[in-house]
């Protein structure tokens, strides 16, 4: 399967013209952004938990090497095994390689962005090795051959007569009115799977570097299943995961779920050190522990972005999806036109790194730069910066897009380009722009402008009206209050 | 065992890090500066009617007792109204210090306790474990403001006990209940991470298993329990109690 995005414009409209997508990406993210609200509004210091996050991530990161080390001493000391990968080939290798080795012919996996990163479902079928994800909205993506459309909810696109129907026709079942019936039918199935794996495959949300604990948030009970129910428990975890200290979960654990599902807390928080111990059964006490824990640490393209000082603090992410949900792009075209599985303003800055800038160059252009993601991130990173800085090294290496859009466009950008590398002329631009803006707005809201390059905007969606104040006026005045 | 496998790349990896960061050697950062949380002033009885407000709010069932006869009782009337008759027991000291086991065979059923559970076999347990109606465990920390349950555990029969039937219910002294997050990550720290034998698994569970996957629709029960009942022992209280997040030195 090839990792190149053949056409970013071709697959949104698709998904502009997919009626069935455009209600349920509706629905998704106005129901994120608001249950994210109230969760958020419960939490009075917020804004102070957010400046530590980022604090916290900002320190991990710029001692990366020493706090890899430090949980790889931990883990070794719990009796796990650590692997360090450094492409998304050499983790498949070592998964396949101990499956081969301990006789796995099945393996459950919870939903993980980076074993989806490497395509290791593609390497384990290849090497004869079932991989069934467990995660209801995976396993109905895995059923339907398909892409997530949100990192979250991975099925969000198809409604539940399309699930029915699917569920139907692959496990043989009677069609299911029901969302309660839809997940009876999975649970049955997936039970089966839980307790006749030879290995669970998981990512993790964190890893703590003091005491070696790796950390995974899920709702389901599925990651439970698969950490502890079959014998050999593998995770696999990107570099950029290591936090230094246990105490630092306290202020993680606040903002992943109330800023990913908009819940105070999900259902099930694990916490593993390392294998599981055997139950001592008195007459079996000698026998070695029959329960393995491998750490699989990897690269995979994080070293580069770790080595470009603009894009760093995307390293930062803890993959809760806020930024996808208040993204006007992603709102209309929703994470499968983004052709790769991290879609949205983080996505946009990642993929083209992960796979390298030529394959995806074209994404950082699929963003409105209107700043909702920044806000929203739980860790402040500062995404429209990023997509900015990648636009134009884009247009610096290539000129293959300009031709692509129109004259106008490609002309705003350039345009765009060069005042925001100046601060004073952005600033005074940028005011000029929201006053024309507003001249352009009925009700609110740009529907369709017939001023080049507005119209393309336009075309497909409501430009809001940019408030009378920029982002940057209101940050030099509320900056003091941190 | 790995080291059979395919060799790390640690040294690569390392390598490729500190390039990126501009260094040819490791090193060791001062650790950032704790952070400090205003303490809570609480009472008992608030923190119970948090806890409880909470647990409802995701779906959970919120049982009190003053009593080990009393927990048995709730127990039995779950057993009843899910027709269960045979119920398995985590192996924690409090379950058997509550003497749960002759009081629920007064009751009438028939409570297996895992740790002595009758064979060899880990695979025969899960299957007994996956078809037990109930599974009943103890609690190391609750916390209220979010209606959590904490579990730890160094052996991994008691959380299958959480884990596999269809029912969980859990046992919480009042005084196991804290108000916040911030208190329990320090307290699980110290009292089960910073140690020489760490413990091997920690679990918090707020609420039953739930999914919104299809059409954003909550649906409960997916893969853990369908139901979860936490019974809350103890009086109620309206002593003061003062809890603060005392900032781990590094
Ligand atoms: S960039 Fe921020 S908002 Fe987006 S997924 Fe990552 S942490 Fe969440």
């Amino acid at each position: 399967m090839s990792l190149v995005s053949p056409d970013l414009t071709e697959r949104s409209h698709t998904a502009l013209a997919d009626a069935t997508l455009q209600t349920a990406l509706k629905r998704a993210t106005d129901t994120f952004i608001e249950r994210r609200r109230e969760a958020v509004a419960g939490v009075p210091d917020w804004e102070a938990l957010r400046a530590r996050a980022r604090q916290i991530k900002e320190h991990t990161i710029n001692h990366l090497d020493y706090y890899l080390e430090q949980l790889v001493e931990q883990v070794t000391a719990l009796g796990g095994h650590v692997h360090w990968a450094r492409t998304g080939e050499d983790v498949s290798r070592y998964i396949i390689e101990l499956a081969r080795a301990r006789g796995v012919t099945s393996v459950v996996k919870s939903k993980s962005m980076a074993t989806e990163e490497i395509e290791l479902n593609h390497a384990l079928e290849a090497a004869g090795i079932r991989p069934v994800e467990t995660d209801l909205g995976e396993y109905i993506i895995q059923l339907a051959h398909e892409k997530p459309s949100h990192i979250i909810v991975p099925a969000i696109h198809k409604t539940r007569e399309q699930i029915a129907d699917l569920f139907a026709e692959k496990l043989k079942v009677g069609r299911a009115r029901e969302v309660e019936e839809i997940t009876a039918i999975a649970r049955a199935r997936l039970r089966h799977e839980f307790l006749s794996a030879g290995m669970g495959i998981t990512g993790a949300n964190f890893a703590v570097a003091e005491t070696g604990t790796i950390v995974l948030v899920e709702n389901e009970g599925n990651i439970r299943l698969s950490t502890q129910v079959p014998p050999i428990h593998v995770a696999v975890v990107g570099i950029e995961k290591v936090i230094p200290r246990f105490a630092d979960l306290s202020v993680f654990l606040r903002l992943l779920p109330r800023s990913g599902t908009g819940q105070k807390q999900t259902a099930y928080v694990s916490f593993l050190n390392g294998p599981r111990q055997q139950t001592e059964i008195a007459h079996d006490s000698n026998s070695p522990n029959e329960f393995e824990f491998h750490l699989v640490l990897m690269d995979n393209g994080r070293t580069r972005i770790l080595a470009d000082e603009q894009l760093r603090e995307s390293l930062y992410c803890i993959r809760c999806g806020a930024c996808l949900n208040v993204c006007p792009v992603y709102q209309k075209i929703g994470g499968q036109a983004y052709g790769w599985i991290y879609p949205g303003p983080i996505g946009a800055v990642i993929s083209p790194q992960l796979q390298g800038l030529k394959q995806a160059g074209e994404l950082p252009f699929a963003s409105s730069l209107c700043g909702a993601c920044r806000d929203a991130c739980p860790v402040a990173i500062n995404l429209p910066d990023m997509l900015l800085a990648l636009r134009a090294k884009a247009k610096e290496t290539e000129g293959a897009h300009a031709g692509r859009r129109k004259l106008g466009e490609s002309m705003a950008m350039r345009v765009y380009a060069a005042t925001a590398q100046r601060p004073k002329l952005f600033v005074a631009v940028g005011a000029m722009v929201r006053r024309i803006s507003r001249l352009l707005a009925k009700g609110g809201k740009i529907t369709s402008a017939h001023v080049s390059p507005l119209d393309e905007w336009t075309r497909y969606r409501d430009l809001p009206v940019p408030t009378g104040r920029s982002f940057r006026a209101w940050w030099q005045e509320h900056k003091g209050d941190e | 065992m790995s080291e059979t496998l395919r060799t790390s790349d640690q040294g690569q990896v390392l390598a490729d890090i500190r390039r990126a960061l501009g260094r040819s050697e490791t090193v060791r950062p001062m650790p950032l500066e704790p952070f400090i949380e205003a303490p809570v002033v609480t009472t008992s009885a608030e923190l119970v009617a948090r806890f409880t407000e909470e647990i409802t709010a995701v779906v959970g069932h919120a049982h009190r007792a003053r009593s080990s006869a009393e927990v048995a009782t709730h127990i039995a009337r779950i057993c009843a109204d899910a027709s269960v008759r045979e119920l398995a027991l985590s192996g924690a000291s409090m379950l058997a210090e509550l003497n749960l086991p002759a009081q629920l065979a007064a009751q009438h059923l028939s409570a297996v306790v895992v740790a002595d559970f009758d064979s060899r076999s880990r695979d025969e347990l899960i299957a007994f474990l996956a078809g037990c109606g109930v599974g009943v465990t103890a609690v190391d920390y609750a916390i209220a403001e979010t209606g959590t349950l904490v579990l730890t555990s160094d052996e991994e029969q008691s959380l299958l006990v959480s884990l596999l039937p269809a029912i969980h219910i859990a046992v919480v002294h009042q005084h196991q209940i804290s108000s916040s997050l911030a208190t329990v990550i320090e307290k699980l720290n110290h009292e089960r991470m910073l140690r020489a034998a760490p413990c091997r698994t920690a679990t918090f569970i707020t609420g039953p298993s739930r999914t919104s996957d299809v059409e954003l629709t909550l649906s409960i029960g997916v893969h853990g329990p369908k139901a979860l009942h936490v019974i809350m022992l103890g009086e109620d209280s309206n002593d003061a109690r003062l809890e603060s997040t005392t900032p781990t030195s590094a």
